[in-house]
């Protein structure tokens, strides 16, 4: 019998699987890092894994706490800045990024920096950190959205996604051609951009999820692969790797915090003792 | 993107599949160490209408000029064999009609490398240069030799330079990967913009070592694999110039040089000894050997002076710890997925 799987692992593994052999990725920490060391692992041995601190081409040993992790790194080939990662980007040289998004609107457009008005917070989010460069000049983007909303209209608009949608992007000459977001993944399911006219839509929905209740956390009239299937299910090569290498994402968030502060009780009981 | 093919080669191949007649070519080094053994094989293949791009151009232009590969030329500095009694391969060629160059200041050049290499269209540069013959006489760059703008933010004339992206850079360093991080240190001059601003790069090395030599000493790469099409293992690579910790310049050789880069004749003889007469590096330096002695190469090889090693180690390798617990959650594995099923977290 094929192994079960928690939702966290689930995006983690579909995440994995959107990274080519040789390809140069760009990962944040999280989902992220773990997609990335999964894919080098088991399918990507070559592929160049960086983070946007100029850790570049780093070979995974534990998660990183942060961007700038080199103690999460089993060495790497290439100690550069950030300046020159992100340039990096801008002249065509990461092919496929991953960003975390609080709002979405149809178009891919994201909002990372605030909930409400921009002067007075209802809340007020981490911000645009790498995001809105790499999602300029990256190949490929890959969203990933825990929590976040799905909106008509952005609160703020932090990153550019496809714009107004059809040619806008390209029209504007700002961005390289065939770029932009390719991928929204969720926890309910994963949803595409239509080729033409840039729009999302929902293209896989995760194990028990039905299409319905996903329609209810969209504002507009969603449209619909023409065949919505069930993402693709995780093997258990990739499951043990996830939750070996990365067991507090592995269980997701909630049971994180909830395990990890029940043995920081248990140390703090026995302290002295 | 990747380039995911073996890029282990010979100088031969590297040369012929990623040099082309037309092309800018870029010599990543600047005044040591230069990429000789390369240099040598362009002007083997005849290589023709290159336009050179060369920080300081010495030895390595002179022959890469006499060798009849250059139609253009982009440098800060140019030799001169033998003082004023003396010559020089570009000046006899600027005479004759067959180079034409264009000057830059050493940083204005670096300048458009690093414009380059970071993708921008043009960089700002020092605006003192604004009065002098370097603003007002221009060669092919023509009007696209400087340009200058107004500060947006004070309103200050500002002198700038284009960008620069040449076709291919060939450049020497200490040691590289198969996967072609190129690793150098010493003086950095421009070489990792002049490599990073080409579109195709060649890396010579000293010597090829293993992938983990270059994980634990990623303060040295200077060029990321991935920006890399060729990487040639070439020992005695520079010669007679010199790489930090492998040989010094060897002065005998490179005073010989320009003895015979006083006269068109006389270097055409010293080429067709030394490079031409050479079908690679090793049968140069055999023809060395043999003409010099063992002794002589034995002489100036590099004495060690180890850099102090930096330690890129961290506490675990693993998110368990020796009791097999989580190091946050403090539970086995086991335990963590019995928790999952009972929670009812485990799908599929």
């Amino acid at each position: 019998m094929a192994k079960k799987y928690t939702l966290d692992e689930l995006l983690i593994i579909t995440a994995a699987r959107e990274i080519h052999d040789g390809e140069n990725i760009i990962l944040g920490v999280g989902l992220p890092t773990t997609a990335g060391a999964m894919a080098k692992a088991l399918h990507a041995p070559n592929a160049v894994l960086m983070m946007e601190s100029g850790i570049c081409d780093f070979q995974p040993l534990v998660p990183p706490n942060h961007i700038a992790d080199a103690n999460a790194c089993r060495g790497f080939s290439y100690s550069t800045d950030l300046f020159s990662t992100f340039t990096m980007a801008y002249r065509g040289f990461v092919d496929v990024c991953f960003l975390g998004v609080a709002q979405i609107d149809k178009f891919g457009n994201i909002n990372t920096t605030v909930v409400g008005d921009y002067f007075h917070p209802k809340t007020r989010l981490p911000g645009a950190g790498g995001a809105p460069d790499f999602l300029s000049y990256a190949r490929r983007t890959i969203l990933t959205m825990r929590g976040g909303d799905f909106v008509n209209k952005l609160d703020y608009f932090t990153s550019p996604g496809y714009l107004e949608g059809g040619d806008s992007r390209e029209k504007s000459g700002l961005f390289p051609p065939g770029s932009g977001p390719t991928m929204l993944l969720t926890t309910k399911g994963i949803f595409r951009f239509h080729e033409q006219t840039k729009e999302m839509y929902l293209s896989q929905v995760h194990h028990g999820v039905t299409v319905d209740s996903i329609r209810k956390d969209v504002p507009w009239d969603l449209k619909m692969a023409d065949n919505v299937t069930e993402t693709d299910r995780p093997t258990d090569a990739e499951i043990d790797f996830v939750r070996k290498f990365a067991p507090t994402e592995a269980v997701g968030r909630k049971l994180m915090f909830e395990l990890g502060m029940q043995n920081a009780f248990k140390l703090a009981a026995q302290r002295g003792k | 993107m990747a380039k995911m093919q073996n890029k282990v080669m010979k100088a031969r191949e590297a040369i012929d599949r990623f040099v082309k007649n037309g092309d800018h070519l870029v010599i990543g080094n600047y005044t040591v160490g230069t990429c000789a053994e390369l240099v040598f094989e362009v002007i083997r293949q005849q290589k023709k209408g290159l336009t050179l791009y060369s920080q300081s151009g010495v030895f390595d232009v002179e022959v890469l000029v006499a060798g009849g590969c250059v139609d253009k030329l982009v440098s800060t500095y140019v030799y001169r064999a033998g003082g004023k009694e003396g010559g020089s391969a570009v000046e006899r060629a600027l005479n004759a009609g067959t180079l034409t160059m264009e000057d830059y200041t050493n940083f204005q050049y670096n300048a458009r490398l690093l414009a380059g290499m970071h993708g921008f269209s043009f960089m700002q540069v020092l605006e003192g240069a604004m009065v002098t013959d370097l603003f007002k006489i221009r060669s092919f760059m023509g009007e696209d030799k400087y340009k200058v703008i107004e500060c947006p933010y004070t309103g200050k004339k500002i002198l700038t330079v284009p960008a620069a992206n040449p076709d291919v850079c060939i450049v020497h360093v200490q040691r590289a990967d198969k996967f072609g991080n190129a690793q150098y240190w010493g003086a950095l001059g421009s070489v990792a913009a002049a490599a990073l601003a080409s579109k195709r790069i060649i890396v010579s090395c000293e010597e090829i070592v293993e992938h983990e030599i270059i994980q634990s000493s990623p303060h040295l790469t200077i060029i990321p694999g991935y920006r890399v099409d060729a990487v040639v293992e070439v020992p005695w690579g520079a010669h007679p110039t010199e790489v930090l910790g492998y040989y010094n310049l060897d002065r005998t050789m490179y005073a010989m040089f320009f003895l015979m880069d006083m006269r068109g004749d006389s270097l055409k003889t010293w080429m067709d000894e030394w490079v031409y007469g050479c079908s690679n590096r090793e049968a140069y330096i055999d023809h060395y050997v043999a003409s010099y002695g063992k002794g002589k190469l034995n002489a100036i090889k590099a004495k060690p002076y180890f850099s102090a090693p930096a330690n890129y180690g961290s506490a675990f390798g693993s998110c368990w710890d020796n009791d097999e617990l989580e190091r946050s959650m403090g539970i086995t594995l086991e335990e963590m997925e019995k928790i999952l099923e009972e929670r009812g977290l485990l799908n599929g």
